[in-house]
């Protein structure tokens, strides 16, 4: 047997032996896998009784806070700030953020902690880890002015602004141009206040005059603090917004539109459909050619084809002139049809409705044809099967019939759906139901009329 | 749809996992959740109270969940342990206590424990490759040894050494010739196979991943308050039940009936349920099959379609737009779609895995709010895929990396498609990714950022989650994510119509099966470590409602082990517990306790669960080579009935007992010790036994011997509870081990003494008779010479025919499993001369 056991334990023991075996061989790391080996291996060098001690505390504030016992924790956590003296240099330096995460978590839900109480803290906790100085200034000023106290968000914003430590690293710069954006988005917040202020002012006003003054400062002074940072990838919609409302005050026109296409078009950012919409509504307020929102939207339309703003897209290529727009305005409206939180939506079974049988006049019976082609083998059972005929005809009348209407010219009226509802009788829409039956004979596309 | 008209500021940045120069901007704060930025005047915020309530908590009605449904008549075993795969005394000097895989200790237990495979495949390779036989000729035959008869019968033969084997002369020569090229080749040949085996059996103790999507599940029953509990059950989880259940909001839940049951032919892995149109379905996914289900409205399934992956089924998800639709994928990284309609068609087809390489086979499926388009997942990342589009092309929803700033070494675990439309509900559009160190919520239509992550800190791999209704209208939406070991969390969800989905207060643990070991009273310790076997067994389904009449909504939760409990627990949810009255801030937690009801329920089941018999043990007694001698022996004419008992066992192969040996002339017990001066300890046990053991010890002896035989007994229970004191062990494990021998070991008063003396005087036992009194010490060298003591078999004399296993006797004096292996390993070494007569 010996000779066995040092073959079988060569593979293992010429190579880091834990490093080979334990492991998962997929690199994947699970945090569960130290207390499993614990559990068995005695010989190896055990922890120091504080470091036992300081990781069952912290399983301790883990537990109270799981439970919602927030005074547990704060009791809990009162002891283990001793980890701050731990010898264990990587221990120590760990020490603060998770301090942070489970401390401001205690105190935010404590019912006898006071935004005093919570400052004390941050601050303390601060100047304790100069690494997340940055981090917990950002989120003490969001608390701050999730608490209504504006100026003292501003104040905490600005000291953070201005602090350094050691050579400038890439994360701290990104976090500097954070601190910097919520400082802009802060002082966005007293423009408009005062913009609002000063549309309830007499422009001959003395008043005014100072007061725009003041707000051209601000706006100088925030356009750099957005400016660094919504260079950097990210999605960065309030700042974006808050932005272009500025620019597009003082007149800054292009410089609106090119933040915005920036924002929009680069390709290092996440595709962010708010990006578009931002764009799409800032082109609109300035009037320009619908060409131009087409093609804006025609983006959009490739990344989200279930959008709000796809029923307005379908308006304005109808409104087209171009033939090839007609056609995307026939698919933009089966896209949107296409997705399961649109089932219901009234206004696209109406579009829809109207514009197949604009279309089928025009005699374009191909486009239909084409569009219905990749959904002749489920739209029936997704939109137009007896279960939604009963229940559309209960709850929304008005749906039902548009919704018959399509089922009529695409299934014809053999279809269950169309069947069910023509069917029903229903005084205020007798008329419709015998219009509507002549022209799915008419245009059903099963069975094209002579 | 809508679309959040503003997201919540993220960096976003690309590369690999664990990239340490990316400020991590999420935080990991419950709390950050609340700080929503205000939309656009800072007047909103003025008055600063958090519009969300800030702590929604559900308060268990028990501590712990309580046994729903009666135990199953199938025993269960709890499989590997960490300290059955690694080797105990890590390396030393190491930083960390770190383990390796007991690669030499496996292999000599299956050297040792199922010798006749290991060397019989021994026997068949050496036969194969030689050339032995030569030219028959009689003047060989009686002086050369036939090496290809010897290597036939090495299966029919325990290693050397072994104390029950039969060992030819001619095979111990073969052996002291055949040792060093036998001992390489094994080493060789198996070894690595071991060890690979030993490695993947280590993974699967850390993640099986098999019950991924769990397999406990909801269908509609006959009323709205009365639906059927899907689940697995029996030994091999086989069996699918369906069991009505009767829930309202008041009272607990009550079973209706019997369950119904349909047997499957493999074990049930996953079982997935949904309701689309008024049309139930379910479907069920085994290794290499999986079956679907239509369910009637009188709750009777009719079997739709059965589907055979032939490379192994990895995950399957229903439709929750069109009825019947039926995705699968397989562990080669095929996904396909099944349909009423068209049947099964492949739609996508990578065997490698999306984002970086990953030797992991998981696969998994699932739908999203377009009905033909699926999401695609594996250990890497997320992928959008069109059906209806060109194959293989497809978007990313989400990658293992710095976009989502993900840790080194994190794995997707587990994706869920959470939409489901209704009024109150959360964007259709929301998917679920549980990895081993956070929660990420993805929106499909904003691929790779996620619209909110949690880090779970679960000690182990969430591979169940359910997104609940809202317990009120436009109150949060609960999701619960339920851990492998058991642990629970419940999250709370809002973001409905135009706003991001957010944390509304911080998360809750909820109690798991383990907690409710303080409902159940206290056992004898074999039993006790049963239970709580049993109460930890892994978690592999989770199904919960929410009955929200009543003053406060309640959650009705249900969830599966492994070993086929299914256990149940109710929740009350608890708005606001800030309130200003509530002078005391830490009493608004009042610890919930058992009820008289629930301690009963408790006790029901455990009486159920200890009549359930023991498992089978893993390891069976070795068997000896008796082929040819039983043969020799059946024409001589035997009489009596021992004789026949003994040729009966020895025709079965097992361990001869002694209900196969009738009545014997009883020989007087061996003397026990005398009592000695009383010591702390056995005075404790001795009153212990008068306790619930008393009786349990009671029913032991009235199972084993008829009534006349109890004033003796009771003399020598004393004196094994004094050698228990002297040898500081415990009994729990002996009964697990070696069950079959139970009737025996009760009453090794009624064995006959030996009446061979053996001059063995180097049996010494001194690994554990150190420190027992001398004549103690004879009676328990007397005992394991009985035990010891091979029978000879083709001795017809009844003399030392008793021969209960070693094993049985050493487990009586060790004091735990582990040690019991080292001991019967250890022993025939020291024998070893002595061996072969």
């Amino acid at each position: 047997m010996s000779d066995f056991s040092e073959d079988l334990l060569r593979p293992t023991a010429e190579d880091d032996p834990a490093e080979t075996s334990v492991r998962p061989r997929s690199g994947m790391c699970l945090p569960w896998l130290q207390k499993q080996v614990e559990s068995v291996a005695t010989r190896g060098k055990k922890e120091k009784d504080f470091a036992q001690t300081t990781s069952a505390c912290l399983s301790f504030i883990q537990e109270a806070l799981l439970k919602h016992q927030w005074q547990r924790a704060a009791e809990y956590m009162h002891s283990y700030l001793q980890i701050l003296e731990d010898s264990d240099s990587n221990k120590r330096q760990a020490a603060p953020e998770i301090i942070w995460k489970l401390g401001s978590e205690i105190l935010y839900y404590h019912p006898k902690s006071s935004v005093e109480t919570f400052n004390t803290f941050a601050d303390r906790m601060k100047n304790i880890g100069v690494l997340n100085y940055l981090t917990i200034s950002l989120q003490h000023a969001l608390y701050l002015l999730h608490h209504g106290m504006f100026d003292d968000a501003s104040r905490n914003l600005s000291q953070a602004e201005t602090w350094r430590y050691g050579e400038k690293s890439s994360s701290q710069e990104a976090l500097i141009n954070l601190v910097q954006a919520y400082k802009g988005l802060l002082q966005y917040y007293t423009w408009s206040k005062k913009k609002k202020e000063l549309s309830e002012l007499d422009e001959d006003d003395y008043a005014y005059s100072t007061a725009s003054q003041n707000m051209f400062k601000h706006s100088w002074k925030t356009s750099t603090n957005f400016s660094a940072l919504i260079q950097t990838p990210g999605v960065w919609d309030p700042f974006v917004k808050s932005y272009v409302e500025m620019l597009e005050f003082y007149g800054d026109q292009d410089g609106a539109r090119e933040v915005l296409t920036n924002y929009a078009y680069d390709e290092k950012f996440p595709s962010n459909p708010n990006a578009h919409v931002y764009l799409y509504n800032f082109l609109k307020r300035e009037k320009a050619p619908r060409e131009k929102l087409i093609s804006v939207l025609k983006i959009l339309y490739q990344i989200v084809p279930s959008h709000t703003l796809m029923l307005e897209f379908h308006r304005l290529l109808r409104k087209s002139d171009k033939e090839e727009h007609h056609k995307l305005g026939l698919e933009v409206l089966f896209g949107v049809l296409d997705f399961a939180g649109c089932t219901k939506n009234m206004t696209a079974w109406q579009y829809l409705a109207k514009y197949l049988r604009q279309i089928l006049m025009g005699s374009h019976l191909a486009w239909v044809q084409e569009e219905w082609n990749s959904r002749k083998n489920w739209w029936p059972g997704f939109h137009f099967s007896s279960f939604w005929a009963k229940s559309d005809w209960k709850e929304d009348k008005a749906l039902a019939y548009e919704k018959a209407f399509v089922a009529g010219i695409l299934l014809g009226k053999g279809c269950r759906y169309f069947r069910y509802i023509s069917k029903q009788d229903h005084q205020d829409l007798r008329k419709k139901f015998k219009r509507m039956k002549k022209l799915v004979k008419k245009h059903s596309i099963v069975n094209p009329g002579p | 749809m809508d679309f959040p008209s503003s997201l919540r500021p993220t960096l976003f940045m690309t590369g690999p996992l664990g990239l340490s120069d990316v400020p991590d901007t999420s935080f990991m704060c419950s709390w950050r959740d609340a700080l929503t930025l205000p939309e656009s005047l800072p007047q909103n915020s003025k008055n600063g109270v958090p519009h969300l309530p800030k702590g929604l908590l559900w308060e268990p009605d028990t501590p712990g969940p309580l046994p729903f449904l009666p135990p199953g008549p199938d025993p269960w075993d709890p499989g590997l342990t960490a300290q059955d795969l690694l080797f105990r005394g890590a390396p030393k000097f190491r930083r960390q206590p770190q383990a390796v895989l007991d690669v030499t200790e496996q292999f000599s237990r299956f050297l040792w424990d199922h010798g006749d495979i290991a060397f019989a495949s021994l026997g068949k390779l050496m036969l194969e490759n030689f050339k032995l036989e030569g030219a028959r000729s009689y003047s060989k035959k009686k002086t050369v040894v036939s090496v290809k008869r010897i290597l036939e019968d090495l299966g029919g033969h325990q290693p050397w050494g072994c104390p029950w084997a039969y060992f030819s002369h001619r095979q111990r020569r073969f052996s002291l010739l055949g040792d060093p090229i036998l001992g390489k080749s094994v080493s060789n040949l198996l070894g690595e196979l071991l060890y690979e085996e030993l490695a993947m059996r280590w993974e699967q103790l850390l993640l099986d991943d098999a019950f991924t999507g769990g397999a406990l599940a909801w269908l509609p029953g006959r009323t709205p308050r009365i639906r059927q509990l899907v689940y697995p059950a029996g030994g091999a989880l086989d069996k699918l039940y369906f069991q009505e259940v009767r829930l309202t909001p008041g009272n607990d839940p009550r079973i209706l009936g019997n369950p119904g049951h349909i047997q499957l032919r493999g074990p049930v892995r996953q079982v997935v349920t949904c309701a689309v149109q008024g049309e139930s379905l379910l479907a069920v996914r085994s290794d290499y099959h999986c079956a679907l289900w239509k369910v009637s409205r009188q709750g009777r399934p009719a079997p739709l379609q059965v589907l055979k992956v032939e490379k192994g089924a990895m995950g399957i998800n229903l439709s929750p737009h069109l009825p019947g639709e039926l995705v699968v994928c397989s562990r080669s990284g095929a996904v396909c779609l099944w349909t009423p309609h068209d049947g099964l068609q492949q739609i996508y087809k990578d065997p490698e895995t999306l984002v970086f390489r990953d030797p992991s086979p998981w696969r998994w499926a699932d739908f999203t709010a377009h009905p033909r388009v699926l999401t695609v997942g594996d250990r890497t990342g997320v992928k959008i895929i069109d059906t209806q589009g060109p194959p293989g092309c497809g978007l990313l929803l989400f990658r293992v990396g710095a976009e989502a700033s993900c840790q080194k070494g994190e794995r997707v675990l587990l994706t869920q498609y959470l939409g489901e439309c209704g009024p109150d509900s959360l964007q259709p559009t929301l998917h679920l990714i549980c990895t081993q160190f956070s929660l990420y919520l993805m929106d499909e239509r904003l691929p790779l950022v996620p619209v909110l992550k949690w880090d779970h800190s679960l000690p182990s791999a969430p591979l169940l989650a359910q997104l609940l209704p809202p317990p009120r209208p436009g109150c949060a939406r609960p999701l619960l994510l339920g851990g492998q070991g058991g642990q629970l969390q419940l999250l709370h969800i809002t973001g409905e119509g135009a706003s991001t989905p957010r944390l509304a207060g911080p998360p809750q643990s909820l109690p798991s099966r383990s907690d409710s070991l303080s409902a159940f009273p206290l056992l004898e310790p074999r039993s006790q470590w049963q239970l709580q076997e049993r109460l930890q067994a892994p978690t592999i389904g989770l199904a919960a409602t929410i009955l929200s009449s009543s003053p406060t909504p309640v959650l009705s939760l249900f969830q599966l082990s492994a070993a086929g409990d299914v256990f149940h627990q109710r929740l009350h949810l608890r708005e606001d517990p800030r309130l200003p009255s509530d002078p005391r801030p830490n009493c608004h937690a009042p610890t919930a306790s058992w009820s008289p009801q629930a301690t009963a329920c408790c006790r029901r089941w455990l009486k159920a669960l200890l009549e359930v018999p023991p498992a089978p043990p893993v390891w069976a007694a070795p068997t000896f080579s008796h082929r040819r001698l039983l043969s020799f022996k059946e024409q001589q004419k035997v009489e009596g009935k021992v004789p026949e008992g003994l040729r009966a066992a020895m025709a079965q192969g097992r361990l001869l007992q002694q209900r196969d040996l009738g009545l014997l002339p009883t020989a007087e017990p061996p003397p026990g010790p005398e009592p000695g001066p009383k010591d702390e300890l056995s005075e404790r046990l001795e009153a212990a036994w008068e306790g619930p053991m008393a009786a349990w010890w009671e029913q032991q002896q009235d199972r084993t011997s008829g009534p006349g035989r109890q004033p003796k007994r009771h003399k020598r229970r004393m004196q094994l509870s004094n050698t228990f004191s002297s040898l500081s062990g415990h009994l729990d494990l002996s009964g697990a081990t070696s069950p079959p021998h139970s009737p025996d070991w009760t009453s090794p008063v009624s064995r006959p003494r030996s009446p061979v003396t053996l001059p063995s005087q180097e049996l010494t036992q001194d690994l554990w008779a150190q420190g027992i009194p001398s004549e103690r010490q004879q009676t328990l060298q007397r005992t394991l010479r009985d035990c010891t003591a091979e029978l000879p078999p083709h001795r017809d004399t009844p003399e030392g025919a008793t021969a209960p296993s070693s094993q049985t006797s050493s487990i009586w004096a060790t004091p735990s499993r582990q040690q019991v292996r080292v001991l019967s390993g250890s022993q025939p070494h020291r024998k070893k001369p002595r061996m072969g007569f």
